[in-house]
């Protein structure tokens, strides 16, 4: 597509059918930087859980009768198992305050996680996470400790995994919804201002214009509506990220850890105004050119 | 400026041709039927006939605004009938056709109005500056190359529609009532400027009821009524022409 004449002969600021498009651009590309911003931060999140827990196993002693010392007995034989087996790399009893501190934001005031009778865990690091590493370790830990739970943390993470890809789902969906929108206004505006500068088509034609020139006409007021509208829209959200940013970092990030987004997402954001106005070009072109072809 | 054009190298058959050549509109009656003639190249031919006859639309069918119901149409020895639509825009840029309604657009200025064929053809803005300049002195507008149509009296519209018409040098001029809004002075010295034209090679038909104006010239007509079409001779010219530009 050639865009030698930038210079329209469309009289295209009278065009009252188009002139909600910048507008409608504007709110589609809100609309997808808040989708494709939601995708990023849960993807990042996801990693940085994934990562916490990859090759790592929490081993649970539970409390023996209400007796600590039966329980710390346990733990400790367990320990020195875990400590021994060539599969792990590290073994280490958490202390009783670190627990009180991973309950704290659940369940508050210091005096009622103290008396709270709690099972001993300890965090185990394996060398390497392997089907067969686990299942070696925790027979192990089951033959030291018949009553100890361990969890390697898949099925928490395969949950997490699939709300991830839900929240990716969706975002898509979005995505899709907003393109379509996009390109269906783009295709009824342009309808509609073919019919408004008809007399003005056939004139240009009369004189030799081909329906290539006239499309060209069309297809860059379409970009620059677009990219335009589609700048305003992130304009628009950018105070509302930092509204949602300020808000997450009050949240405790044992609650909702802080995630730095990555290099992609700003550039998918930055991309998404020029995506719009191709999308916004492409949809003029082809509506003009069938649109013209139908003519004698 | 010169209007004169290169000499066509090549073709040397008629203009324009057509043959059993019939239009209706919406399946309705013919407006044109069985129409059969040709266009000589370098010819002029007043396209005369009672209103409604059909001269509007034999124009139309040759500047390619129609497609015959029936019939064959050639432009410059090729036929147009099922031409793509890209192929018709190449044919139209060798035409020059003038409307009884101007239809010059009103959201441009007097120059960029002239200036559209050659803009269209993509020639540099430096050559178009310079012949529309040019042209618009010609044709007495010199001082309104900056003035929006609707500023502009009948007449000088008139004038505007016919140099957007002559600007590109067209092989073929098509006009359909060119002096019906201007006074008879000006009307023979619009008719002068297409006798010019003609006397570099260009093929000029123009539709008019102006049976006085038909009759200081001697070229031949082309008459039209109830569909069909004679051709008929010139005759010596009633009023000797004495006019200049």
């Amino acid at each position: 597509m050639r865009f030698t004449a930038f210079r329209s002969d469309l009289p295209l600021r009278r065009d009252t059918a188009s002139r909600f498009v910048l507008w409608l651009v504007m709110v589609l590309v809100f609309m997808a930087s808040l989708a494709v911003t939601v995708n990023s931060y849960v993807g990042e999140l996801l990693t940085d859980w994934n990562q916490s827990v990859s090759g790592t196993l929490t081993v649970q002693i539970p409390l023996t009768a209400g007796n600590e010392a039966v329980t710390g007995a346990s733990a400790n034989k367990v320990l020195d198992v875990l400590k021994r087996h060539p599969a792990v790399a590290s073994a280490e009893l958490v202390p009783r305050a670190k627990v009180n501190e991973l309950l704290k934001p659940w369940l508050g005031q210091d005096d009622i996680i103290a008396d709270l009778p709690l099972p001993a865990l300890i965090d185990v690091a394996l060398f390497t996470e392997t089907g067969e590493a686990v299942a070696a370790v925790s027979a192990s830990v089951k033959t030291a400790a018949p009553n100890a739970l361990i969890d390697d943390h898949r099925v928490w993470l395969g949950r997490v995994i699939g709300l991830a890809q839900g929240f990716a789902a969706i975002a898509l969906t979005i995505m899709v919804l907003v393109a379509s929108a996009l390109g269906l206004t783009i295709v009824f505006a342009t309808r509609a201002s073919l019919a408004e500068f008809a007399q003005v088509i056939d004139v240009l034609h009369v004189v030799g214009a081909k329906d290539g020139y006239v499309a060209r006409q069309f297809a860059w007021r379409a970009l620059m509506q677009a990219v335009t509208g589609g700048l305003a829209g992130l304009v628009l959200y950018a105070p509302a990220l930092g509204l949602v940013a300020y808000l997450a970092a009050r949240v405790d990030p044992e609650v909702l850890p802080q995630v730095s987004l990555p290099l992609g997402h700003w550039l998918a954001l930055a991309g998404l105004p020029l995506a719009a106005g191709l999308l916004a070009m492409l949809t003029a072109h082809i509506t003009v050119r069938r649109a013209l072809a139908q003519k004698v | 400026m010169s209007l004169l054009r290169k000499k066509d190298e090549g073709f040397t058959g008629d203009t324009v041709t057509m043959t059993g050549v019939s239009l209706s509109y919406d399946s309705g009656p013919d407006i044109l039927s069985d129409v059969s003639l040709a266009i000589p190249q370098r010819s002029f031919y007043f396209l005369t006939g009672p209103s409604g006859a059909g001269k509007t639309s034999l124009l139309s069918l040759m500047y390619l605004a129609q497609r015959p119901t029936r019939g064959l149409v050639t432009l410059f020895g090729e036929d147009v009938t099922a031409a793509s639509r890209g192929r018709l825009a190449a044919f139209r840029r060798k035409l020059g056709v003038v409307f009884q309604d101007f239809r010059l657009l009103d959201h441009m200025t007097t120059f960029d109005n002239v200036a559209l064929p050659l803009r269209i053809a993509g020639l540099g803005e430096a050559v178009i500056q310079r012949n529309v300049g040019e042209l618009l002195k010609w044709v007495g507008l010199g001082d309104y190359t900056e003035i929006l149509p609707a500023r502009l009296s009948g007449g000088q519209k008139q004038r505007v529609a016919i140099a957007r018409a002559v600007v590109g040098r067209p092989k073929l001029i098509l006009a359909d009532e060119p002096t019906g809004n201007v006074d008879d002075a000006i009307a023979v010295r619009l008719m002068q400027l297409f006798v010019e034209l003609h006397k570099t090679g260009t093929s000029v038909i123009i539709a008019t009821h102006n049976e006085a104006l038909v009759s200081r010239f001697t070229f031949p007509r082309i008459h039209i009524d109830g569909g069909a079409v004679q051709v008929l001779p010139a005759a010596a010219p009633a009023t000797p022409l004495a006019v200049g530009m």
